[in-house]
């Protein structure tokens, strides 16, 4: 038995021993160095400029701009954003390339000897720009008289991408209600704040291909989009990923590594074939890179007197930023996500992006499901205290099981396990229980407690969050397993996969299941990962998906070793590629269709001190449970769960990212605060449900964003039963804590 | 911006710098501009300590100078003239890593790891200074390291276990 241990990862060792690199760490001696630069500009269209004083400067090797970009557009899911903005762009993309439309669009790539001579090239670029209009806000760009960011759309307005789901009888459904919960939420921006900043090399490797070695979620993803660029097959380009230092869905988008290709794509053909070395600082990775979206949720929901749901109308109005990125899906998943785990007999769900000339809205752990939970489920918490019903029993009466059909109409994936896992947070937090002692909490360290401010109270919340890609997109992972022995059995293997390790153990669960499937001992188990030379296409890492489709395509890939392996080949081989159950786009006028293969259900109860004289909250106890179907590795799994817990703390209490007229005004650790040792809950229980998933590979489900999702309404909840007071809108900073509670009278 | 644009044009004069690394005595020539970090990265060839910043605030490059933990990003190059700087290459004896570093393997305190030398190392200044420390104690002195993934629980938890551990040997 190789699944359900723990033992330790591969990448341990090399880690705590300081021997692991990084790609800021793998730099060649003879490396060049590049600087990316970015426009400065929200909104402006570049009238000129001319690189030569910045090629005059002792040290600039090259200067790369929008002349040198075969094909300037690119997008993971749109094509809508220039490689590099510049007057002087080919034009076969369709958006305008000499617009920049945020501040970090990026305008040229100065390679020098040294980044210093670098940054000199870049700080001598003379630029000339004809300011546009700043669209700073969803409002401002929802302005009758707004200029349209991207006109090649067609649309008439910034809005793009409308959903709608039209379900059953809305009129009959509101004439049915007997409580009506109405209110409008806001929800934040948040910096993924991996603690390694971008960082690649770029070289032409020896059978020619562009190659860029650095971090990211999706080896072959990566690889469409650089090749798209260059106007190269995508044979011609080679990703390979160093370790990663977290990603979180921050590095599922390019960065850095467009800009590297370009450069030595080009210099290679000007004759410099040195590799190029790029990093970010971390002012210039929170600027440069896209953000969890901010939005705007307005929520109503009907139901009767016993707390049964009859109707909900949702309107969702996310902030795409400048470009899409992956904006289309995330609203997509908001869009499912703010009707909850619930079954809603009558609903009207409308939901759009909106383009702004600010820092682009992106994947980040949760992928819209925060925005959507956290509507939902403080209308729900709202409801329970109206109806001064339990807000877990409310829960269970509207909660979906097996059989049932979602949002949008379509019989949710076997396999729902709303209830067990509602049920089994409540019994193991003892929510219906009155809540233990803790210690007086101090906000201020230096001063003793004072009793007299402090307020407890509890909160709950539940959701569910797919696992794997949504909507159509098409769903592959592919994964090679070679059988060596001169036995009857293996006695070692091989394991080809590109799936990206970005901290979170993904390489040893795909070691542990080949073991499991293999018969081959653990440490006879070779990884070979994350290098497209090698490897095919994993899909992302992302999307609570890479465990349940890498574990699919494993034991598909060892099937087929084993029957080569009968039929006596040495080594015996086995490829596969795994496709899971079609997924389907969502009817433009009713939302009918069957968006997801597979889902993950979860639940937290939260447990908080609230100091009423300074607005300082304490999380004192978070029971955070999740049907995760199979534990492949149980240690790394409550690690997935603690790490969640303590980002989506930053997200609901701390973390504010200040965007002010398309510009980010606080791009650094000592302003954009981040949990530290000292501000985390102080207990965190992961309760741990193996609710085997009829598709999952040994049962298993995804768990990387589930204890991410419910957080912010849980805490919000307790802050409530502490206080008396709603705050529809976070980061519960203490000063908006303060103001709340003052506007309350308390 | 024209920081950078003097830095290349003038010739920046190199200094000399000796000091102790991991108990080797080194020396390398850098600039009064370089960073310790800079230094130990590109000069010195040491790659444990990360720049997670370069403001002093995550702690990811933390290094001991002279016992004491210090954000290299912070310190000029030439600064550590005289100094014993302590660095993660320098935590284990030979093959046999530290405790600490065994604990935090063990025990799953580390993910993405680009954290981790600058929490081995304001652990081991902590455990140098107090053998036995509470876990609010504990917390004090990891304050100056930011990690993103793992939720912190499971490096208070290899820490006290590390303690144990130094305390039994």
């Amino acid at each position: 038995m190789s699944i359900g241990q723990s033992p330790v990862r591969q990448d341990a060792a090399p880690k705590a021993d300081g021997s692991i690199q990084y790609a800021g760490d793998a730099v060649p001696d003879n490396a060049l160095h590049a600087v990316i630069v970015f426009s400065g500009r929200p909104h402006a269209r570049m009238v000129s400029m001319s690189t030569d004083a910045a090629r005059a400067i002792a040290g600039v090797v090259d200067v790369i701009t929008a002349a040198d970009v075969p094909v300037n557009e690119y997008g993971l899911t749109m094509l809508d954003q220039p490689a590099l903005v510049g007057v002087d762009h080919t034009g076969v993309a369709a958006v305008d390339g000499a617009i920049s439309r945020w501040e970090a669009d990026q305008i040229a790539v100065v390679i020098g000897e040294s980044r210093a001579a670098a940054g000199a090239g870049a700080a001598a670029l003379d630029v000339d720009w004809e300011d546009l209009p700043i669209l700073g806000t969803i409002d401002d760009a929802l302005a009758p008289d707004a200029p349209l960011l991207h006109p090649e759309n067609g649309l008439p307005t910034n809005a793009y991408h409308p959903l709608k789901i039209r379900r059953g009888d809305l009129e009959a459904g509101w004439a049915d209600a007997e409580v009506v919960i109405e209110g409008t939420y806001t929800v934040p921006h948040q910096e993924h704040a991996y603690l390694q900043p971008e960082a690649g090399t770029a070289y032409i490797d020896d059978e020619g291909r562009v190659t860029i070695e650095g971090g990211g979620q999706w080896t072959t993803e990566d690889r469409e989009q650089v090749a798209h660029v260059l106007g190269l097959p995508d044979e011609r380009v080679r990703i390979v990923y160093k370790a990663i230092g977290g990603a979180f869905g921050g590095k599922e988008d390019m960065s850095i590594q467009i800009a590297l290709g370009l450069a030595a794509m080009r210099l290679a053909e000007r004759g410099e074939r040195r590799p190029i070395h790029c990093r970010w600082s971390r002012e210039e990775s929170i600027v440069g890179h896209h953000k969890r979206h901010r939005g705007r949720i307005h929520l109503r929901l009907g139901a009767t007197n016993e707390g049964i749901i009859t109707a909900l109308e949702a309107d969702v109005t996310l902030d795409a930023g400048a470009y899409n990125y992956t904006s289309n899906k995330v609203l997509g998943n908001a869009h499912l996500t703010v009707s909850g785990a619930y079954r809603v007999p009558n609903a009207r769900i409308d939901s759009r992006a909106v383009y702004t000339t600010t820092v682009p809205g992106g994947a980040f752990r949760g992928f819209g499901g925060p925005q959507g939970a956290f509507a939902i489920e403080t209308t729900m918490n709202k409801l329970a205290a109206a109806l001064d019903i339990d807000p877990v029993k409310l829960r269970l009466l509207n909660a979906v099981v097996d059989g049932d059909e979602g949002i949008t109409q379509a019989v949710l994936p076997e396999g729902v396990t709303a209830v067990e896992v509602i049920t089994a947070c409540a019994g193991r937090a003892a929510f219906n229980e009155p809540m233990a002692d803790v210690e007086p909490f101090a906000p201020i360290a230096t001063l003793p407690p004072e009793p007299t401010v402090t307020r407890r109270g509890r909160g709950f919340a539940t959701s569910l969050k797919n696992v794997g890609f949504s909507f159509g997109f098409p769903e592959r992972c592919e994964a090679e397993i070679h059988l060596h022995g001169d036995g009857d059995e293996p006695t070692s293997a091989d394991l080809f996969h590109g799936g990206a390790e970005v901290g979170q153990g993904n390489h040893l669960a795909m070691r542990q299941m080949t073991a499991e499937v293999t018969g081959v001992t653990l440490d006879r188990i070779r990884g070979h990962f994350s290098d497209t030379a090698t490897s095919g296409d994993p899909g992302s890492a992302s999307a609570s998906r890479l465990t349940f489709m890498s574990g699919n395509s494993i034991l598909g890939a060892a099937e087929e070793a084993e029957k080569a392996w009968r039929d006596g080949q040495r080594p015996a081989i086995g490829r596969f590629r795994y496709t899971p159950p079609p997924t389907e786009s969502l009817d433009e006028e009713t939302g009918e269709g069957q968006p997801n293969f597979c889902y993950g259900y979860m639940a937290q109860a939260v447990e908080v001190t609230v100091d009423t004289g300074t607005g300082h909250i304490r999380v004192d106890r978070v029971t955070s449970t999740h049907d995760v179907g199979r534990a492949i590795n149980p240690r790394m799994l409550r690690g997935q769960v603690e790490g969640a817990v303590v980002q989506a703390h930053g997200y609901v209490l701390s973390e504010d990212l200040q965007v002010s007229d398309g510009f980010i005004t606080n791009p650094r650790l000592s302003a954009y605060l981040i949990p530290g040792i000292g501000d985390i809950p102080t207990e965190v229980d992961s309760q741990i449900l193996e609710l085997a998933d009829p598709l999952g590979p040994f049962g298993a489900r995804g768990v990387a964003e589930m204890p991410f999702i419910t957080y912010a309404p849980a805490v919000i909840a307790a802050v409530h039963d502490a206080t008396g007071v709603w705050f529809d809108e976070f980061p519960l900073t203490p000063s908006r804590v303060v103001a709340g509670l003052r506007n309350a009278g308390i | 911006m024209s920081l950078g644009k003097e830095m290349s044009l003038k010739k920046m004069s190199r200094t000399h710098v000796n000091c102790t690394i991991n108990g080797d005595e080194v020396d390398f020539l850098t600039t009064d501009a370089t960073s310790l970090l800079d230094a130990l990265r590109d000069e010195v060839g040491l790659t444990g300590a990360k720049e997670g910043c370069g403001t002093g605030d995550c702690g990811a490059c933390s290094v001991l100078v002279d016992g004491r933990i210090q954000c290299s990003c912070l310190i000029f190059a030439p600064e550590a003239e005289g100094r014993h700087i302590t660095t993660v290459e320098g935590m284990a004896d030979g093959e046999h890593l530290h405790p600490l570093q065994q604990t935090f393997l063990e025990g799953a305190a580390l993910q993405c790891g680009i954290c981790t030398p600058g929490f081995l190392l304001a652990a081991k200044a902590l455990l140098d200074e107090n053998p036995a420390p509470t876990e609010t104690e504990i917390r004090y002195g990891l304050a100056g390291n930011l990690c993103r993934c793992t939720g912190y629980d499971k490096i208070i938890r290899a820490v006290q276990e590390a303690a144990v551990q130094l305390k039994g040997a």
